[in-house]
């Protein structure tokens, strides 16, 4: 085994490793929050609030 | 509404319409640009050099202006859009209030697939520069290329999945090496600091134009290359903080940026490696800043320029990540996509079901196409987006003349700079038709299905006023 | 003009509905592979037999370079002889300039369509 073979491995590793804490954290958020909430965002609330569109 | 304030750290988020989770309001200026440029420069380290294989060396720099000036005009035009339309999705918003939806979801999905597959172009070289890092520091088998592939991809999607802020801080870092290494790489082969080792009227002896003028023609399909994703800062105008003056500022100062990157690049490798190695990305010059380097003697230059390939490649993945999901998940929000994909993450603030469902959809692009091919899909929904866009600004000013809607920037010479992209759009669809005109009508045949899908059956789930959200009165004409 | 109320879509047709457009996806860039007609190859046309730098086109600068990136003018042969073909066929064209502004006619022409609906609801008649 040289050197490059272990790198191999941890990159298997890391990459199994940060998926499958996106996939839990996933997981973990979609049955914490309720769905509505999550899905709230909407368009052009910036706008709505802070920006008149009018020329001056 | 004006007892809304944004800027307070419990209201941070929502917003009138009932926001209870949005996207974080936190980018800058520098952000934008190190998005634009992020996702861009690594054209300049991989793939340009295919426009020379194409016509010649000469070829590919009259491609990189006449790209440059088509990229000029895109950064003007979407700059003037986007300084009023900034929302997530960017030229998919766009469209759908000036244009319609159904030209809508297909500009949404142009993003989403140029952004995709350049992704997977550059989590293909970054696996590629691996292994000849392990030939270099001498492993004499062959590296498995696959699970580099694979983690580029993953932790990116993992930065992506845990915040903008941070996302495009590390773009910003790498970008500006990447940058730098090409101004190290021009100071030190140029006989600026010590001796230069250009030879540019030797090397382009007796190969000024070796295909003759359609050459020229021909090397504007990857002279797009050069620039292509810098329309891409519009995705961030959710995230910036105040998008009417940070958008134009970013985006113009990103294509700045880029045509002297671009034009450096240029005289940097054809002053050093003959037109026929340069102009094979295959066989000859896959990274041919790098090649460059690796001629100048200098095993400091090697390093750096391998330094900075890599993280041209890495800071291009994330800004298409940032931009592919950004597009993706503004479609679920308003029912184009199923809504499922319209969720913010309540921590983190990003758009994570988007960023986890594109995961493996790069994966499939990364490990199972060839790159010129991946390339040239990407090249292609670019294309069809920036013949969009000369659509866009004629009827944008056409229904809102510049006297109904204050905009943060206004582009001069309306409408030469529409007439000449489309010109210059033109000329790229020929470029393209030349060596690959197969793949152009399969793609457009994609293009007819989806949208054919999309008016008789999608959308029936989208609300009809509800999706236009700009505070503009009614447009001329209607 | 009447509001018009979209029906609340279902778990299952949220996902068959993403399984159709990965299915178009994949397949609009893996078909045109399958049936070997990606691409653009390039070729050697004339090959030169016993090559010298010389009768590869290649001045004394050139050849310095092809040495230095570790080139003899037998390796480099096929790199600096291969060639496109540019060629192509009116028809083939004409049919490219076709599908390509049918397309846009189509999906001006059914945006035009969408687009007045959402403006006739949102600002009223």
């Amino acid at each position: 085994m040289e050197l490059w073979n272990y790198i191999e491995y941890g990159a298997w590793a890391l990459a199994a490793l940060l998926g499958l804490h996106m996939l839990v954290d996933w997981l973990k958020t979609d049955s914490t929050y309720d769905e509505d909430v999550l899905i709230s965002s909407r368009e052009g609330e910036l706008e709505a609030m802070a920006e008149e569109h009018k020329v001056h | 509404m004006a007892d809304v304030d944004i800027t307070s750290q419990t209201m941070d988020g929502m917003g009138p319409h009932g926001t209870k989770v949005g996207l974080l309001r936190v980018l800058g200026p520098a952000h934008v640009w190190a998005l634009g440029v992020g996702i861009v420069l690594v054209g300049e380290y991989m793939g340009w050099n295919f426009s020379v294989g194409k016509g010649g060396a000469y070829a590919a720099l009259i491609a990189c202006w006449f790209a440059g000036i088509l990229y000029s005009c895109v950064a003007m035009i979407d700059s003037e859009v986007t300084s009023t339309v900034a929302s997530a999705g960017g030229q998919y918003t766009q469209a759908k209030h000036i244009i319609g939806p159904l030209m809508a979801f297909n500009v949404g999905l142009y993003l989403v697939f140029a952004y995709t597959m350049l992704e997977a172009a550059n989590a293909i070289t970054a696996g590629y520069l691996f292994s000849v890092v392990a030939t270099m520091t001498g492993y004499s088998g062959e590296l498995d290329q696959r699970p580099f592939i694979i983690l580029v991809i993953t932790f990116l999607a993992w930065l992506n999945y845990r915040g903008v802020l941070a996302t495009l801080t590390f773009n910003l870092v790498i970008t500006a090496v990447a940058f730098s290494a090409i101004i190290i790489l021009f100071l030190s082969t140029s006989g600026i600091l010590g001796g230069g080792i250009m030879d540019h009227a030797a090397l382009f002896e007796g190969h000024e134009l070796p295909y003759g003028w359609v050459g020229v023609l021909a090397a504007m399909h990857f002279g797009l290359w050069y620039y292509l994703g810098i329309e891409g800062t519009t995705q961030a105008a959710e995230e910036v903080r105040s998008p009417a003056r940070s958008l134009p500022f970013g985006t113009l100062a990103g294509i700045m940026t880029l045509l002297i990157a671009a034009t450096l690049t240029w005289y940097v490798c054809s002053g050093i490696l003959p037109w026929e190695f340069l102009g094979d990305g295959v066989d000859g010059a896959v990274a041919p800043l790098f090649s460059a380097a690796q001629l100048s003697g200098s095993m400091a230059l090697v390093w750096l320029l391998g330094f900075g390939t890599l993280f041209a490649t890495l800071a291009s993945a994330n800004g298409c990540i940032n931009d592919a999901s950004r597009a993706w998940f503004a479609m679920g929000r308003d029912k184009y996509l199923p809504g499922w994909f319209g969720a913010v993450h309540p921590k983190y603030r990003t758009p994570y079901r988007a960023i986890i469902f594109l995961v493996p959809i790069a994966l499939i692009f990364a490990l199972g196409a060839p790159l010129d091919q991946v390339i040239t899909f990407s090249i292609l929904s670019g294309l069809l987006g920036y013949t969009f866009m000369p659509l866009n600004i004629i009827l944008f000013r056409r229904k809102w003349p510049l006297d109904t809607i204050k905009r943060g920037y206004e582009h001069p010479f309306h409408p030469i700079p529409a007439i000449a992209l489309l010109t210059l759009c033109g000329v790229t669809f020929f470029a393209v038709f030349l060596g690959y005109g197969t793949q152009l009508v399969a793609m457009i045949g994609f293009y007819i299905i989806v949208s054919l899908w999309f008016h008789f059956w999608r959308y029936r789930f989208v609300n009809r006023g509800a999706q236009f959200t700009m505070p503009w009165p009614k447009p001329r004409g209607y | 003009m009447a509001h018009y109320t979209p029906p609340k879509q279902g778990k299952a047709s949220q996902l068959f509905d993403v399984v159709v457009l990965v299915v178009l996806t994949i397949g609009a860039l893996f078909v045109p592979l399958w049936l070997n007609m990606a691409g653009a190859a390039k070729s050697v046309a004339n090959p030169i037999a016993d090559p010298t730098w010389e009768a590869l086109g290649q001045n004394a600068a050139q050849a310095a370079k092809y040495e230095a990136l570790g080139f003899t003018p037998e390796t480099a042969h096929d790199l600096i002889l291969a060639r496109f073909d540019y060629s192509f066929s009116i028809g083939a064209l004409l049919t490219m300039i076709v599908v390509i502004v049918l397309y846009y006619f189509l999906i001006l022409r059914f945006s035009e369509v969408e687009y007045r609906e959402v403006i006739s609801e949102k600002f009223g008649k």
